[in-house]
């Protein structure tokens, strides 16, 4: 077996607010990053090829899909996943609003959605439910929760709007 | 007319009817649902499948040189060195489960077919070197499609559909005043759920295999596992705690866990088996291409006096898999006369499998519209139509119906959506250039019964326990479980944990043809029921027990507080009474086996690992869910796109177990029905019989963007015929009608007749 090159010093990555320094090659993607060596199952792999959004994570505040990313491309860059919306055991108002509206099922693609949605709330992009369908369409649903998801986003920008919610 | 309110039903408990957030709700809005493939081994290595690039033929040399030098790569199996299998006969071959095993020869069946597996340290290193594996094929003539010219019919003797009739078929239509047939056809379609297939597979130093994969039945994939190694049911377990969508793909155990559980063995260390999600295409999941023929025969005043059905459908070169659409022209209306035969045509495809409704979905969209244009000739309201042909008892079988109220639901839908103010010439409605098309379909689901067991626990600190090896594909099974026994027992919701998808829990049937609430309702009431009376003859006959009161229905549990009814004593928590009598706790398992079969070992394995003990279950009267659904379309006159504005629908489910969870059920078919009637087919390049839109950017499924307003409204009353608890099937019936509604739709907006899904633009213009 050959020995394969990996970057030198390692990938060193902000998840959540933690360090890790990763021995990992330099074509490993951040989802993969997460899931297979981080052990961050939240973040899921629907497509690996941006297309349905389950891998939604945020860098730097905003809304990237992880597996066209690089792990290597985020280093230093601040990493947020569905494991680091909940501050300290308490919901964000996103995830609470999902639950409130059942706006998942199987819930393999909620941890997208609900990454998709802060981010969508945060650009302000939910004064209708016309806005809120397209700019939650990179997130595919197939046991068709998306009436639902467009309640609970709406819901909980209204919440986080009144100052009952925080912002991430 | 009144319709009832599910909420409001007498039936319904503290729990048992309520809308109630799902109970593993945080888990899943907070990341830490444990799907199948994210149990983390140490020593895990990762394998990767290599497919075969044409269709038929036979493999010739395969050189690995080139990939065995990559780096990390451990291991590459093919068919000259894979270990040979035994085939699974737990259901028959073809129907959901394909009998084809792989690596075991050289002959190729279909493009894609796994042929190789790489086994490396990583992930990316076994999708490198597969790439790298080089193959010779000795190649043959394939057959793309159902319309290869190459392609020849066959009959299926023995099929479910295949020549079944009543009355005289070919007399009544000679006879009938207006006469009518047309052909639909409908594409390959994939169940497509979000999370792909894939396992993980372990086996012990005792020669145990363990195996996390996704299941819509971890008990099915046991047997397999047990049929295949040839080892004994009890040294495999298969883990399955969520579930991320099924829609019938994940039924059965397929290819890609058989391979990570060979690969496990032969590495003697944990192996993770990821299909990409091109594999997911090219290897499982499909609902096979379809034609249907539909002949009508009617009087003047618009009875149906005959109804022909005749079904061809794509399958597999190694299997007879019958997606029979006649299932539901055989008991919606009240035909005296009726024919359905089935045909098959043998393509260079995988065996197909389930996709949410299997043919009920696909032949409610032939017989819907049929019934659409039959409506138009006759120029009769597509509703009133339906009505003259009201079927008063299952025309089939001429027994009564254990409750139809299929008119109440077109009347509540109707009323809903404002259909009296629809204007019915085609073409008639418009909002500057959009074109507006009303229509409606009705479908029908019907209920089966499979046993099952469960297991229910009281803990010293008085929390319930409930176990179960079935699935949750996101219908709530967690929710409606807990619920269940809540009430059974007297306690508070938030007191039961309810623990499922593994087959060290007891046993449980297939999580499809949307059995499983049912059922498991069912097996945990009356496991539930036991324990309590199990709890309170120590609470009236332990010398330990505060109270005076000898029998057990003298007591009343309320709020996990057990008193006596006539209130001569306190009351005393559950956890308190444990200590009490000295009770760590009370353990139950019960089962819904016939009481006559219960004791015989081989009749249970039969009921939770074959399809055997599948069936109605009733035998004095017809159980089937009901809706009508009604949709509005806009269509763009210049360039022929459809967007649908609004759906509604109402459903005949017997009573809701919770109505929040099954409302989403509903809507989630209708939205898959709308992916069948505007979005969904697989495209195949015909000279390599190779699925081109192997991926979600092609092969196009609803997005966020397509989805209107959505209404439901429950129409259904319990049901006690259809399941223990009064509910009747609700995971499939939504997709049941959603694509005829909306196909019915377009021609009310164009007033053109496309008879072939999905409606896409250019057969609009």
């Amino acid at each position: 077996m050959v020995k394969s090159p990996i970057t030198g010093g390692g990938v060193r990555l902000r998840i959540n607010g933690s360090e890790h320094l990763l021995q990992i090659e330099p074509r490993v993607t951040l989802l993969d990053a997460l899931r297979e060596y981080v052990h961050l199952n939240g973040t899921k792999k629907g497509c690996d090829q941006g297309q349905c959004g389950a891998c939604t994570v945020h860098v730097d505040g905003r809304r990237v899909l992880a597996c066209l990313t690089l792990a290597s491309q985020v280093e230093g860059l601040a990493i947020t996943t569905i494991e680091g919306l909940a501050v300290n055991g308490s919901l964000h108002p996103v995830q609470e609003a999902f639950i409130r509206h059942d706006a998942f099922q199987c819930g393999y693609c909620t941890s997208g959605q609900i990454m998709s949605a802060v981010g969508c709330i945060d650009e302000g992009r939910t004064e209708s439910d016309t806005t809120v369908r397209e700019y939650m369409s990179g997130n595919l649903c197939r046991c068709g929760a998306y009436p639902h998801i467009v309640a609970a986003v709406r819901d909980a920008a209204q919440a986080m709007d009144s100052g009952e919610g925080r912002s991430r | 007319m009144a319709v009832p309110n599910s909420e409001s039903l007498k039936s319904n408990g503290t729990y048992l009817g309520r809308r109630i957030a799902r109970s593993d709700g945080v888990a899943k809005v907070t990341g830490r649902a444990d799907y199948a493939l994210e149990h983390d081994l140490a020593g895990t290595v990762h394998a990767v499948i290599v497919e075969s690039t044409v269709p038929s033929g036979r493999i010739g040399n395969i050189d690995l040189a080139a990939a065995r030098t990559m780096p990390g790569v451990l291991r590459i199996l093919t068919h000259a060195d894979a270990l040979p299998l035994k085939s699974c006969p737990m259901v028959p071959a073809g129907s959901v489960m394909e009998s084809f095993l792989p690596l075991q020869d050289d002959r190729i069946r279909y493009n894609g077919q796994p042929i190789a597996l790489v086994v490396a340290d990583s992930f990316d290193h076994a999708t490198e070197a597969a790439g790298r594996v080089r193959i010779d094929y000795k190649t043959e003539l394939a057959v793309a499609d159902i319309d290869d010219p190459t392609a020849t019919l066959i009959d299926v003797p023995g099929a479910p559909s295949s020549g079944l009739a009543r009355g005289d078929a070919k007399g009544a239509l000679a006879a009938a005043a207006v006469r009518m047939d047309v052909v639909y056809t409908t594409p390959r379609e994939y169940s497509c759920p979000m999370e792909p297939l894939g396992a993980i597979a372990a086996w012990g130093n005792d020669g145990g295999l363990t195996v996390w994969m996704p299941s819509q039945w971890a008990e099915g994939a046991r047997r397999a596992f047990s049929d295949w190694f040839a080892i004994p049911m009890n040294k495999v377990r298969v883990v399955s705690p969520f579930v991320g969508g099924g829609f019938g793909v994940k039924v059965t155990a397929h290819a890609d866990s058989l391979l990570a559980a060979m690969a496990a063995r032969e590495m003697r260390r944990p192996v993770k088996l990821a299909l990409s999600r091109p594999q997911n295409f090219t290897g499982n999941g499909l609902r096979p291409a379809i034609r249907q023929k539909l002949t009508l025969g009617a009087s003047e005043d618009g009875k149906l006096q005959v109804l022909i059905h005749e079904n061809t459908s794509e399958t597999s070169v190694d299997d007879d898999y019958v997606e029979g659409g006649a299932a539901t022209a055989r008991v919606m209306y009240a035909v005296p006369n009726l024919s359905s035969t089935q045909k098959l045509v043998r393509v260079s495809s995988f065996t197909p499998s389930w996709k949410r409704a299997p043919g009920e979905a696909i032949g409610a969209y032939a017989l819907e519209s049929a019934m659409d244009e039959l409506a138009y000739k006759l120029k009769l309201d597509p509703i009133e139509l339906r009505l003259r042909n009201y079927a008063s008892q299952d025309p089939e079988s001429a027994k009564p119906w254990s409750s139809r109220r299929l008119r109440e639901a077109y009347e509540a839908g109707a009323r809903a959506f404002g259909w009296e103010r629809r204007s019915p010439e085609p073409r008639s409605m418009r909002d500057g250039r959009e074109l507006i098309g009303w229509g409606m379909a009705g479908g029908a689901f019907p209920n089966v019964h499979t046993p099952g067991e469960a297991r229910v626990t009281i803990a010293a600190d008085g929390s319930i326990e409930v176990a179960s090896s079935g699935a949750d594909i996101g219908g709530g099974t967690y929710t409606i479980l807990a619920q269940t026994a809540a009430d059974a027992l007297g306690v508070p919701f938030e007191q039961v944990r309810v623990r499922l998808g593994d087959t060290s829990l007891p046993r449980a049937p297939v999580a499809g043809v949307s059995q499983i609430a049912n059922l498991l309702t069912g097996a945990v009431d009356k496991t539930a029921r036991a324990a309590r009376e199990e709890l309170l003859t120590l609470a009236s006959s332990h010398a330990g027990s505060p109270f005076k009161a000898k029998r057990v229905n003298d007591f009343t549990i309320k709020d996990g507080k057990i008193a006596p009814t006539d209130g001569s004593a306190e009351a005393v928590m559950i956890s308190e009474l444990m200590r009490m009598v000295g009770r760590d706790r009370i353990e139950v398992t019960r089962n819904t086996m016939p009481a006559e079969k219960a004791s015989s070992e081989a009749e249970q394995r039969d009921a939770y690992d074959s399809f055997k003990y599948m069936g109605p279950p009733s035998s004095t009267h017809a159980t089937y869910a009901w809706c009508a659904q009604f949709v509005e379309v806009r269509v763009d006159e210049d360039y022929g796109t459809v967007r649908v504005r609004r759906m509604v629908g109402a459903f005949d489910c017997g009573r809701l177990y919770n109505p929040k969870l099954a409302e989403s059920q509903w809507k989630g078919g209708m939205i898959m029905g709308m992916g069948e009637a505007l979005l969904e087919a697989i495209h195949i390049d015909r000279r390599y019989a190779r699925i081109t839109n192997n991926n979600l950017a092609d092969y196009v499924v609803p997005v966020n963007a397509d989805v209107p307003d959505i209404e439901v409204i429950s129409v259904g009353e319990p049901d006690f015929h259809a399941s223990a608890l009064g509910g009747k099937t609700v995971g499939e019936i939504g997709v049941v009608g959603a694509a005829a509604a909306i196909a019915n739709a377009v021609f009310h907006a164009t007033g053109k007749r496309v008879r072939d899904l999905p409606i896409t633009m250019e057969k609009l213009m």
